[in-house]
């Protein structure tokens, strides 16, 4: 494979809460994007996920470990390097209708990264360049002089998304672009999303909790779990194969649109909630829900191994789940 | 089989400055004893504002019943004064709502969110009471039940504070409950527990479920019949498995191609639906799918389809399926 475009390496980002208390969001967690890939993270809410993603353009400080893109680790940099650097990394945020200021029409949301970098200093041109992104993502020049409530939820993220591509970016953190957004009008916005990837060589970092759209846009996928990423594998592979019995459970539990299988297959319901992330101990963290547990799991976290080509699992017994020895329906999807 | 509800021409409207939103513009169903309805559809497109209007809890005004009548148990509930009401919701007809943290009083302890009712309709003793809530919240799986019930909600987690408000809802036994997007705000592992839990407790107790939900996944695992609304008004109607294995609107088989599946191929785009619903302030005056649809006709512009029945329980309203569309197709008028 080619080299990463971007590569995180023992990402860590801990929460003050109160004295004493850190919250642990994102524990150590490794991953490689490699040009024109969508990667996906996919976990429950809580899980870290998005402040992943916010750690990883910027938004937060990391506490510890870097990102680095381009050959260089981004929270190095100074800021005028960082400011030309977020020029290639942007940004599509959950909620289109708190992301986007009412009180500013769109045309100048739309502009907003030009006029940052200085882009255009002739306003014919800018205005050009903003029907041309609103074209690009289905919207057009009558839409310019609008303000963001005069549009629906799946034009707003049109926008956002249009926002995003202002800039000609290399990379966009996609942070749960649909979950907003009613079932019919996902779909739009995904097809939108491939389309534009495919038209402009996009690298996509798609953070969701929605396991089956996540598995149509990504190659590859992280599963997250309360900081950690505890497992690893090109999509296909993670649905057809789940290893680690917190990924088992939650494919399990997705309820599949179709009558006669959902009623049929057979499903892991899981007991218990989730540990709290404030000081947690050093333990799986699955380790109070896991059907699988043993002695060890409460003592030592596991580290992160390869089982296969491409797939990596954070489980103590992920051998014995691969050789069958334990009796247990491996693939529950 | 027994009708618990039938709900006859429906029609609620909402009056405000910019004029009426015609929220449900004329919709029948029923639903028999035991049995689970759902009904889909997107936002805004009504489904609960019908749940609202089946318990009389729409304020009004700006809402009101602009014709129709909801019979529960052959009773005409629109014509019901608030003291009837007060007799039956919580107790024949209870409800669970989209957002458990922000449907429990949060400066009242659970157990007594969750005997409330009973205590003041049955005027049970205190520690009946209470050994009645601890029962009841064992039987939603909540652990250390007797523990919980002297607990806030905010000292629960989400999943659990829906399970309370199962406990709530189900403590009076009542004949018909309405679940308004009951997992909506939870994780998909914590839903599949709270979806088991409302299986268990429908079998064992025979209670009738109206289930509102947007997510086609949620109804294949769980009803019988399914509803599929759009604007105000159903398009479909049937069995579970005759509208998914064989959908005769075509919002229906779109909104089923616009989820991807199981066997879903990367390369082909979704099947979305473009454009988006019509506005409820102007409702239009044919089938309101017409211009999102791509089979749209003349009819469809200016007339409302009526019901096409495909069997006993499974119809459809569209032109394409009315009787009378294959001669059209061959060259006949309509």
């Amino acid at each position: 494979m080619s080299k990463p475009l971007i590569s995180v390496k023992n990402l860590k980002k801990y929460f003050n809460v109160g004295w004493r208390k850190t919250l642990k969001a994102v524990d150590g967690i490794n991953f490689d994007i490699y040009p024109g890939e969508t990667f996906g993270l996919v976990g429950e809410s809580g899980c870290g996920k998005s402040t992943a993603g916010r750690t990883i353009i910027g938004l937060y400080e990391p506490t510890d470990g870097t990102t680095t893109f381009n050959g260089k680790n981004i929270y190095d940099l100074s800021r005028n390097e960082m400011q030309k650097i977020r020029k290639d990394i942007q940004m599509i945020f959950q909620d289109p209708y708190t992301s986007l200021n009412p009180r500013i029409p769109v045309q100048d949301i739309v502009a907003e990264p030009l006029d940052i970098h200085n882009i255009y200093s002739n306003p014919n041109q800018r205005r050009k360049r903003v029907i041309e992104l609103l074209n690009l993502v289905g919207l057009g020049e009558e839409h310019t002089n609008r303000f963001p409530h005069e549009f629906s939820g799946g034009q707003r993220q049109r926008i956002g998304i249009a926002r995003a591509l202002a800039l000609n970016p290399k990379f966009i953190i996609c942070d749960e672009p649909i979950s907003a957004l009613d079932v019919s009008i996902q779909a739009q916005v995904i097809n939108l999303l491939k389309n534009l990837q495919k038209g402009m060589g996009l690298t996509y970092l798609f953070i969701s909790h929605d396991l089956s759209m996540v598995r149509y846009i990504s190659e590859r996928i992280g599963v997250m779990y309360s900081g950690h990423i505890v497992e690893l594998a090109d999509s296909e592979d993670l649905y057809a194969d789940p290893i680690h019995p917190y990924t088992q459970a939650l494919l399990s539990a997705i309820p599949i649109p179709d009558p006669k299988k959902q009623r049929d297959r057979y499903r892991i319901i899981l007991k218990g909630d989730i540990l709290s992330p404030i000081n947690p101990k050093e333990s799986c963290r699955f380790e109070s829900r896991c059907p699988y547990v043993l002695d060890i799991c409460g003592r030592k976290e596991p580290g992160f191994k390869k089982v296969k080509n491409n797939h990596f699992v954070a489980c103590h017994r992920a051998n014995e789940i691969i050789d069958g020895t334990l009796n247990q329906s491996r693939n529950p999807y | 089989m027994e009708k618990l509800l039938d709900v006859k021409d429906l029609a609620v409207s909402f009056r405000t400055y910019f004029g009426e939103i015609e929220a449900v513009r004329g919709i029948s169903f029923h639903v028999n004893k035991g049995e689970t309805v759902a009904i889909v559809g997107e936002s805004g497109c009504g489904k609960s504002v019908t749940s609202n209007s089946l318990m009389q809890l729409l304020q009004m005004p700006p809402a009101y019943y602009k014709r129709g009548k909801i019979l529960f148990q052959g009773e005409n509930i629109i014509k019901k004064s608030e003291k009837e009401m007060q007799d039956i919701r919580g107790n024949k007809i209870s409800m669970i709502f989209q957002d458990p943290m922000a449907s429990l009083n949060p400066t009242m302890k659970v157990g007594k969110q969750i005997i409330e009712g009973i205590v003041k309709r049955q005027g049970l003793g205190k520690n009946k009471a209470r050994k009645k809530a601890i029962e009841m919240l064992e039987s939603v799986s909540v652990p250390q039940s007797n523990k919980r019930i002297g607990q806030y909600p905010h000292e629960l987690s989400i999943g659990m504070c829906q399970r309370v408000m199962i406990a709530i809802a189900m403590i009076s036994n009542p004949k018909l409950l309405i679940a308004d997007e009951p997992t909506t705000a939870l994780d998909v592992t914590v839903q599949a527990q709270i979806l088991d839990i409302m299986k268990d407790i429908q079998k064992k107790s025979q209670t009738s479920i109206i289930l509102i939900t947007h997510d086609l996944g949620i109804v294949a695992d769980m009803s019988d019949r399914i509803i599929v609304m759009y604007a105000g008004k159903f398009m479909e109607e049937g069995n579970v498995m005759e509208v998914f294995n064989n959908p005769m609107h075509p919002y229906t088989g779109k909104l089923l191609g616009s989820v991807p599946g199981l066997n879903i191929n990367k390369f082909e785009p979704l099947h979305s639906i473009e454009g988006s619903p019509p506005d409820l302030y102007k409702p239009p005056t044919g089938c309101p799918f017409f211009d999102r649809c791509d089979e749209a006709m003349y009819i469809c512009k200016d007339n409302v389809p009526e019901r096409t029945y495909h069997s006993d329980t499974h119809y459809s309203c569209c032109w394409l399926n009315h009787p009378m569309a294959k001669d059209a197709a061959e060259g006949g008028e309509i």
